[in-house]
């Protein structure tokens, strides 16, 4: 697709006044304090990418790619403008002219194979555990990775030996009557990196009376690809997700990860598959799709009965997919506060972008240190002894943080710790 | 001198990380929020981001020498170009220099440096009781450095006036790279009139004069209460007539904004919820100060509007005040949503004119629009005479664009026909230096001697201004 078919490029574009507003709301001009990382200057590139100003040549994609996605700029601007998107939209302009054969094997071959992100995450715990990680770093073969590799290889510090997918069967039935048969989108970060998260949510959906139901044939929700420049094959991971889903008489489709449910949304989808038929089919997946902390509260209208004490100083942040892209800020403070002996603590700025950002990470590791730093900062001033979010990639991100800066605190989903109080609920 | 050399000498100068270089970097530095820098892309040769008067002063001093132009900047929000290079040469981005030096409480003010934001600086002397009055409507992204350049002002400057009324003293590197201290080298007086003003010469001197890098500001103590009065009238002349009788009960208001019948439809296009009433005009007045006067100011605006207006509203109740003043602070977003293909543009949007043409202006801007064939939303400062238009325009259509540049043309000879000013707060920067002769007349030969007897090579800022 020509950079000017892209429905927000032909729309939007023209209407950033370069008011500045973006600017000093962005969490990585905060660091770089220039205006070649400013959103408006996102706008201005893909407009002069748009206009053969310039041309699209990876120099400019490394410009754009000084962005989390984290979609501060947009709701902040005043002219309505979806900086994000035209941000990916112009990635994904300029990675067709210019691929990577590396990106596409793990991002199109490795990525999309849930078989094989498998075998990644249990070579990765063999790493880790193996101590090959740290013979490998004290022999200085880490610095040996290509680009942030080599000090983002870090964060992947504490990889669980088996994924999700390995540890909950397909269909998990209820406990008690079945009242709903729901559909889990695992996201694969929660499925490779925190799959506690996972058996939390199954544990507690299936306490709940759900019949959950793991589609082993679904893929990733794409978003890692289209904020690489493959639009294309976020857009193949999403037509076989529509498939596999609307094909299982299910009531209701979860997921407890931030970016999996932004990227799920109806207005992401429409955006994706514009123009390709798809319509009908994400009317339908979208009309019963739920971020599990909302889907407890308004689906299965839980309250509080007979939870343990969990004695406990939680402080809650905000993942960005899941606040700014979807509005969904009480619902997991709601769920945190329903738990006795549970003190919830708001950290300063709970909605700042923490840089993990996905792949943001492993490919801008020291910007994206950066912005961890003021993070972790609000963070140390709460005295939490635990820190709750929802989104996988925060958490590896917060888990670095944690170790980096020396302080004492799992990083948890608000669903772990439910489940940990026990999971006796009232359902209204 | 040849561009990589200039680079090459700069980085060895300055450092690597003070100076950008790459053509792809230095793109970004074409553009202010300006239409004209929407129509033309002018990219500098190199930018410099200085973080100490050491640094300016260098850039400065080997500027001087080899003839190049330099332009400095603040943050990019300016809407007249005057950031922005016209022909290459050194762009200085002093955003990143955002130190807040010194806050002297004792003597009301505080010393700043030029990257410091307009509403950081005010969070952080809230602490101590204090404000800095002038409030832009880019308070959230402006630096001080650029309010003081361009002489800001914005919604309270009918009371508290521009930024020159609160500058006590700058530093200033001069065209050739000395540096001089004006309002006194040690003074921490408030009142100093010692020498010509020179303090007064470099405010609103848009970077043609030399650069500034601190700024000593004199600061006011925080009013303790504030009030919202919203008049609604079927007849556009009686909101200034609603104003004047305000100003002779021996009122003045922090700030009284107007909305006409075009931005009160576009503010309801954009956010219905805010549903403002169908009518030729609302005026909103805002009083500050202690709560007894604040009281009586309030519900004495409230008796005089009620002459004339069809509905008046008034509050001290803060979720009631934002809720009756959302619908001026959406203004500007809003004017671009009247049209779904269209685009606000800034051309032609700060005239000002005596208190007594503001509805004559409106009228007759409404009716340029038209002759025209572009949609214009106006509001504006009513208080002090400052019209904003904003036209909405398809601004990638060429037909548009060249009829947009007539009608903002004809607003600038309205606004002196009407005996006012092509511009009341944004400055003149590269767009409307064509009116300085008709503005100013021989005056504007004064200000061409002043400029070359610091100036002589004609290095800062050149094309602005005059």
């Amino acid at each position: 697709m020509e950079l000017q078919q892209f429905p927000l490029v032909k729309d939007q574009l023209k209407k950033c006044v370069r008011c500045g507003r973006c600017r000093t709301v962005c969490p990585i001009f905060a660091e770089i304090r220039n205006e070649t990382v400013a959103p408006r200057g996102h706008v201005f590139m893909v407009q002069a990418l748009r206009d053969n100003k310039v041309l699209p040549e990876k120099q400019v994609y490394d410009r754009l790619s000084n962005c989390l996605l984290c979609e501060t700029c947009s709701i902040n601007c005043p002219s309505g403008i979806d900086i994000h998107e035209l941000n990916k939209a112009a990635r994904s302009f300029i990675y067709k002219k210019n691929p990577s054969m590396v990106k596409d094997l793990f991002l199109d071959r490795v990525w999309t194979n849930p078989t094989l992100m498998r075998l990644g995450g249990l070579a990765l715990w063999t790493f880790n555990k193996s101590g090959l990680q740290k013979a490998a770093r004290s022999l200085g073969l880490t610095k040996l990775l290509p680009g942030d590799l080599s000090q983002a290889e870090q964060i992947m510090q504490d990889v669980p030996r088996r994924s999700a997918r390995s540890i909950l069967p397909e269909i998990n039935p209820p406990r008690g009557e079945k009242k709903l048969r729901v559909g889990y989108f695992l996201g694969c970060g929660t499925d490779l990196f925190s799959p506690s998260v996972a058996v939390a949510t199954v544990k507690v959906l299936t306490s709940l009376g759900c019949e959950v139901i793991i589609p082993r044939d679904m893929k990733c929700c794409g978003l890692p690809h289209a904020a690489n420049g493959k639009i294309d094959s976020a857009r193949d991971l999403m037509i076989q997700n529509l498939k596999v889903f609307n094909s299982l008489n299910l009531d209701y489709i979860v997921t407890d990860c931030g970016s999996c449910s932004s990227a799920l949304s109806e207005e992401s989808l429409k955006l994706l598959l514009v123009d390709q038929g798809y319509d009908e089919e994400i009317e339908k997946f979208c009309s019963r799709l739920y971020d599990l902390n909302k889907f407890l509260l308004e689906v299965l209208e839980i309250s509080p009965r007979e939870l343990s004490s969990l004695d406990m100083k939680v402080t809650y942040h905000d993942p960005c997919h899941l606040a700014k892209a979807q509005g969904i800020r009480r619902e997991p403070r709601e769920i945190l506060r329903m738990i006795p002996g549970l003190e919830l603590v708001e950290m300063e700025d709970s909605e700042r972008c923490c840089g993990g950002s996905g792949t943001f990470s492993m490919t801008h590791y020291d910007l994206s240190m950066k912005v961890l730093g003021k993070k972790m900062d609000s963070i140390a001033r709460t005295g939490a002894n635990v820190i709750a979010t929802c989104c996988p990639s925060c958490t590896m991100q917060l888990k670095h943080g944690t170790n980096l800066y020396g302080y004492a605190a799992p990083v948890k989903h608000p669903v772990e710790l439910l489940a940990e109080s026990g999971t006796q609920f009232r359902q209204q | 001198m040849e561009r990589n050399a200039l680079k090459s000498h700069l980085k060895n100068m300055l450092g690597p990380d003070k100076v950008l270089t790459e053509d792809l970097d230095l793109l970004y530095y074409s553009y202010d929020s300006s239409f004209l820098t929407k129509l033309q892309m002018v990219s500098p040769d190199v930018v410099v981001l200085p973080r100490s008067t050491e640094d300016v002063q260098k850039v400065m001093q080997f500027a001087f020498e080899h003839r190049i132009p330099v332009t400095p900047r603040g943050a990019g929000t300016g809407e007249t170009g005057g950031s922005a290079p016209l022909s290459g040469g050194i762009v200085l981005d002093l955003s990143a220099w955002d130190e807040i030096v010194e806050v002297d409480a004792a003597n009301m003010q505080v010393t700043v440096r030029p990257g410091v934001i307009h509403s950081d600086l005010n969070d952080h002397l809230a602490a101590y009781n204090m404000f800095f009055p002038p409030d832009p409507g880019s308070s959230k992204m402006c630096t001080i450095g650029g309010m003081v350049a361009n002489n800001a002002s914005g919604l309270r400057a009918v009371k508290y006036g521009c930024t020159e009324q609160y500058v006590l003293g700058l530093e200033v590197v001069l065209p050739d790279g000395r540096v001089i201290t004006t309002g006194g080298m040690k003074s921490k007086a408030i009142k100093n009139v010692s020498g010509l003003n020179l303090t007064k010469l470099f405010v609103g001197s848009e970077g043609v004069l030399g650069v500034i890098t601190r700024i000593r500001l004199r600061c006011f103590p925080k009013p303790k209460s504030r009030g919202i009065v919203m008049a609604v009238f079927d007849n556009l002349d009686d909101a200034p007539a609603t104003v004047l009788e305000v100003y002779r009960e021996g009122i003045l208001p922090s700030g009284i904004e107007i909305l006409d019948s075009s931005a009160i439809r576009a503010v309801n296009a954009f956010k219905p919820h805010i549903n403002l009433p169908d009518a030729e005009a609302i005026l909103l007045f805002e009083v500050d100060g202690n709560p007894p006067s604040v009281e009586w100011e309030g519900t004495t605006i409230v008796k005089i509007a009620e002459k004339r207006a069809r509905q008046v509203e008034w509050s001290t109740e803060p979720k009631r005040m934002a809720a009756l003043w959302e619908g001026r602070s959406v203004t500007a977003a809003a004017a671009a949503r009247v049209r779904p293909d269209g685009s606000r543009i800034f051309a032609g949007e700060d005239i000002a004119v005596p208190l007594s043409g503001v509805a004559e202006a409106l009228r007759r801007i409404r009716a340029l629009g038209e002759k025209h064939g572009i949609q214009v939303v106006n509001y504006g400062h009513i208080g002090d005479g400052n019209v904003h238009t904003a036209p909405v325009i398809d601004p990638e259509n060429p037909a548009e664009v060249e009829k947009v540049m007539e009608l903002v043309h004809d607003i600038h000879l309205l606004a002196i026909e009407l005996q006012g000013t092509t511009t009341g707060e944004h400055g003149v920067g590269a767009v409307r230096r064509e009116y300085a002769r008709l503005e100013h007349g021989p005056a504007v030969d004064v200000m061409q001697s002043i400029k070359k007897a610091l100036d002589p090579y004609n290095i800062m800022n050149p094309g602005k201004l005059f």
